[in-house]
């Protein structure tokens, strides 16, 4: 029996060698196909995480009036200090809310450059801790500070909460769609290319069943090779998902609120899921040639 | 070993065989002829069970090819062998590789076909020429290793549709020797040939067919 296993797998190593070209060409696009669902769940996941710590705490950005004096600075200060649960974790004056804006923007804040004034305002970041306990409300806090002198605007953590899930549902939805017709394209593609070899051993398959080879020895060989284009697919998807992490993660991401946010990979799971997908496809999309051409 | 009963075989609506009634015995040499046309690779593929027959049924071993399952068809297979008037050998093979397709089928360990096949292919004289392509062989050398590939798995049956036909008279002589050795090892040989210059001298059953039906019987 080993001496049989060997011979499948040579077999479809060696279907894979004599049509390399059609291999790779449906590799690459196997690749492509899982890149951006990877690219999608790796997006989607880090939506989630980001939701998720929101969730878990209320911070605040408490944007200032240009030209707010020390005095009515002081004032807000202390008003901060005095709420429960309120921590200042930081005062952001324009130039430094500047800087970070550039540091964010990367090769492409030189249109900062032109700017005759600063027009970002300094804004205090603050944080709430024990916010499970019901007895922070943010609107009512908001309200108070957007009503002390000196103070443009109150920003909190839930609004974008609440604005991020519905987006989050609409990508949710969104991706479910996408990753129905890669699937489908990736299980078309597999099919083909397995035809195609299946036709181009058209002759050895006709003699191999007359000196009397099972119908399945005939197949399986054809059903591995969808594996291993299924495994090597999966595999290479998940290696280039991960240096483009790599490369993307080395930046801080300010996406929205007062602090950067870790930008991590793939999980574990979704890891295994990607990959397991890809390995089902290849075997659902052999299966489905081997039963055309073998039943047809 | 073979037995035909009111055996019909229809290609639309050409008659190719009509109620064949015929008995192959265990270890006989059996010559088909007839002119082209006749009906004598229809009869040996419906032995081979590559047709099912339109009317009648066929034994072979007691098994009735019509009640077979498509699983034990191809396990029968494996104790008949066909020696193709095309030879079907396949190019991107070597000698070796062509003739040992027919065990590899089987399950059987590597170093059992690999010995095997390299005594068969001594056997047919082609032991110098493992390595070589099929369409580097001359039509004698390949016919030889479409026989290699039928004998290989010592078959019970041994089924050779116009085995010289692209041959001359000296490979001839040496492919029907060679198919003589094989009968005496025990094996039914049932040969399919329209060469009347083949059966000459032969002292083996001739079935002539003649638009599809058994002409003549003759021992």
């Amino acid at each position: 029996m080993i001496g049989l296993r060997f011979y499948f797998l040579r077999q479809a190593l060696m279907n894979m060698r004599r049509n390399l070209t059609v291999h790779i060409l449906s590799l690459g696009t196997i690749v492509a196909s899982l890149l951006i669902l990877g690219a999608f769940l790796l997006l989607f996941g880090n939506l989630n995480n980001w939701l998720r710590q929101w969730g878990s705490s209320l911070s605040m950005s408490v944007y200032l009036k240009d030209g707010t004096s020390a005095y009515k600075r002081d004032k807000i200060d202390s008003f901060i200090r005095g709420l429960p649960g309120a921590q200042i974790r930081r005062f952001v004056t324009k130039e430094e809310a500047l800087e970070e804006l550039k540091a964010a923007l990367g090769e492409e804040a030189a249109f900062l450059e032109s700017l005759t004034h600063n027009p970002l305002p300094a804004s205090y970041e603050v944080v709430f801790e024990n916010t499970g306990h019901g007895d922070i409300h943010p609107e009512k806090i908001k309200a108070q500070l957007a009503a002390l002198d000196g103070v443009e605007d109150v920003q909190h953590s839930r609004e974008w909460l609440k604005r991020a899930e519905g987006f989050l549902d609409i990508v949710r939805l969104i991706g479910y769609i996408i990753a129905g017709l890669l699937c489908l394209c990736v299980v078309f593609i597999i099919t083909n290319t397995i035809k195609l070899t299946i036709y181009s051993r058209r002759d050895e398959i006709e003699i191999l069943k007359l000196v009397g080879a099972t119908d399945w020895f005939v197949k399986l060989p054809f059903l591995l090779e969808g594996m291993i284009q299924g495994i090597l697919g999966g595999g290479t998807a998940l290696l280039t998902l991960f240096l483009g992490y790599l490369a993307i993660s080395r930046n801080h991401i300010y996406l929205i609120g007062p602090a950067p946010l870790r930008f991590v990979f793939l999980p574990g799971e979704y890891m295994v899921l990607l990959f397991s997908l890809s390995l089902a496809l290849g075997i659902i999309g052999s299966f489905i040639a081997i039963g055309r051409f073998f039943d047809g | 070993m073979i037995q035909l009963f009111h055996l019909s075989k229809k290609f639309g609506p050409n008659i190719a065989l009509h109620n064949i009634d015929l008995r192959i015995g265990k270890g006989e040499f059996v010559f088909v002829t007839g002119p082209s046309g006749a009906g004598k690779t229809t009869l040996l593929r419906l032995i081979f069970g590559a047709e099912k027959p339109a009317t009648g049924h066929i034994l072979i071993n007691a098994v009735n090819l019509n009640r077979i399952s498509r699983p034990k068809l191809d396990l029968l297979r494996r104790k008949i062998g066909f020696v193709f008037q095309d030879f079907k050998l396949l190019s991107n093979k070597t000698v070796f590789e062509n003739v040992a397709i027919a065990l590899e089928v089987t399950g059987l360990r590597p170093k059992f076909v690999k010995k095997k096949t390299h005594q068969t292919l001594r056997l047919v004289g082609l032991a110098e020429k493992e390595k070589a392509y099929p369409l580097s062989l001359s039509g004698g050398e390949q016919q030889r290793v479409a026989i290699a590939r039928a004998i290989v798995k010592d078959p019970l049956i041994l089924l050779a549709d116009e085995p010289t036909g692209n041959l001359d008279p000296g490979l001839t002589r040496e492919i029907m020797a060679l198919f003589r050795s094989i009968h005496q090892r025990g094996t039914t040989v049932v040969i399919a040939t329209h060469s009347r210059e083949l059966l000459k001298g032969m002292e083996s059953r001739t079935v002539v067919l003649n638009q599809g039906r058994i002409f003549e019987d003759r021992c």
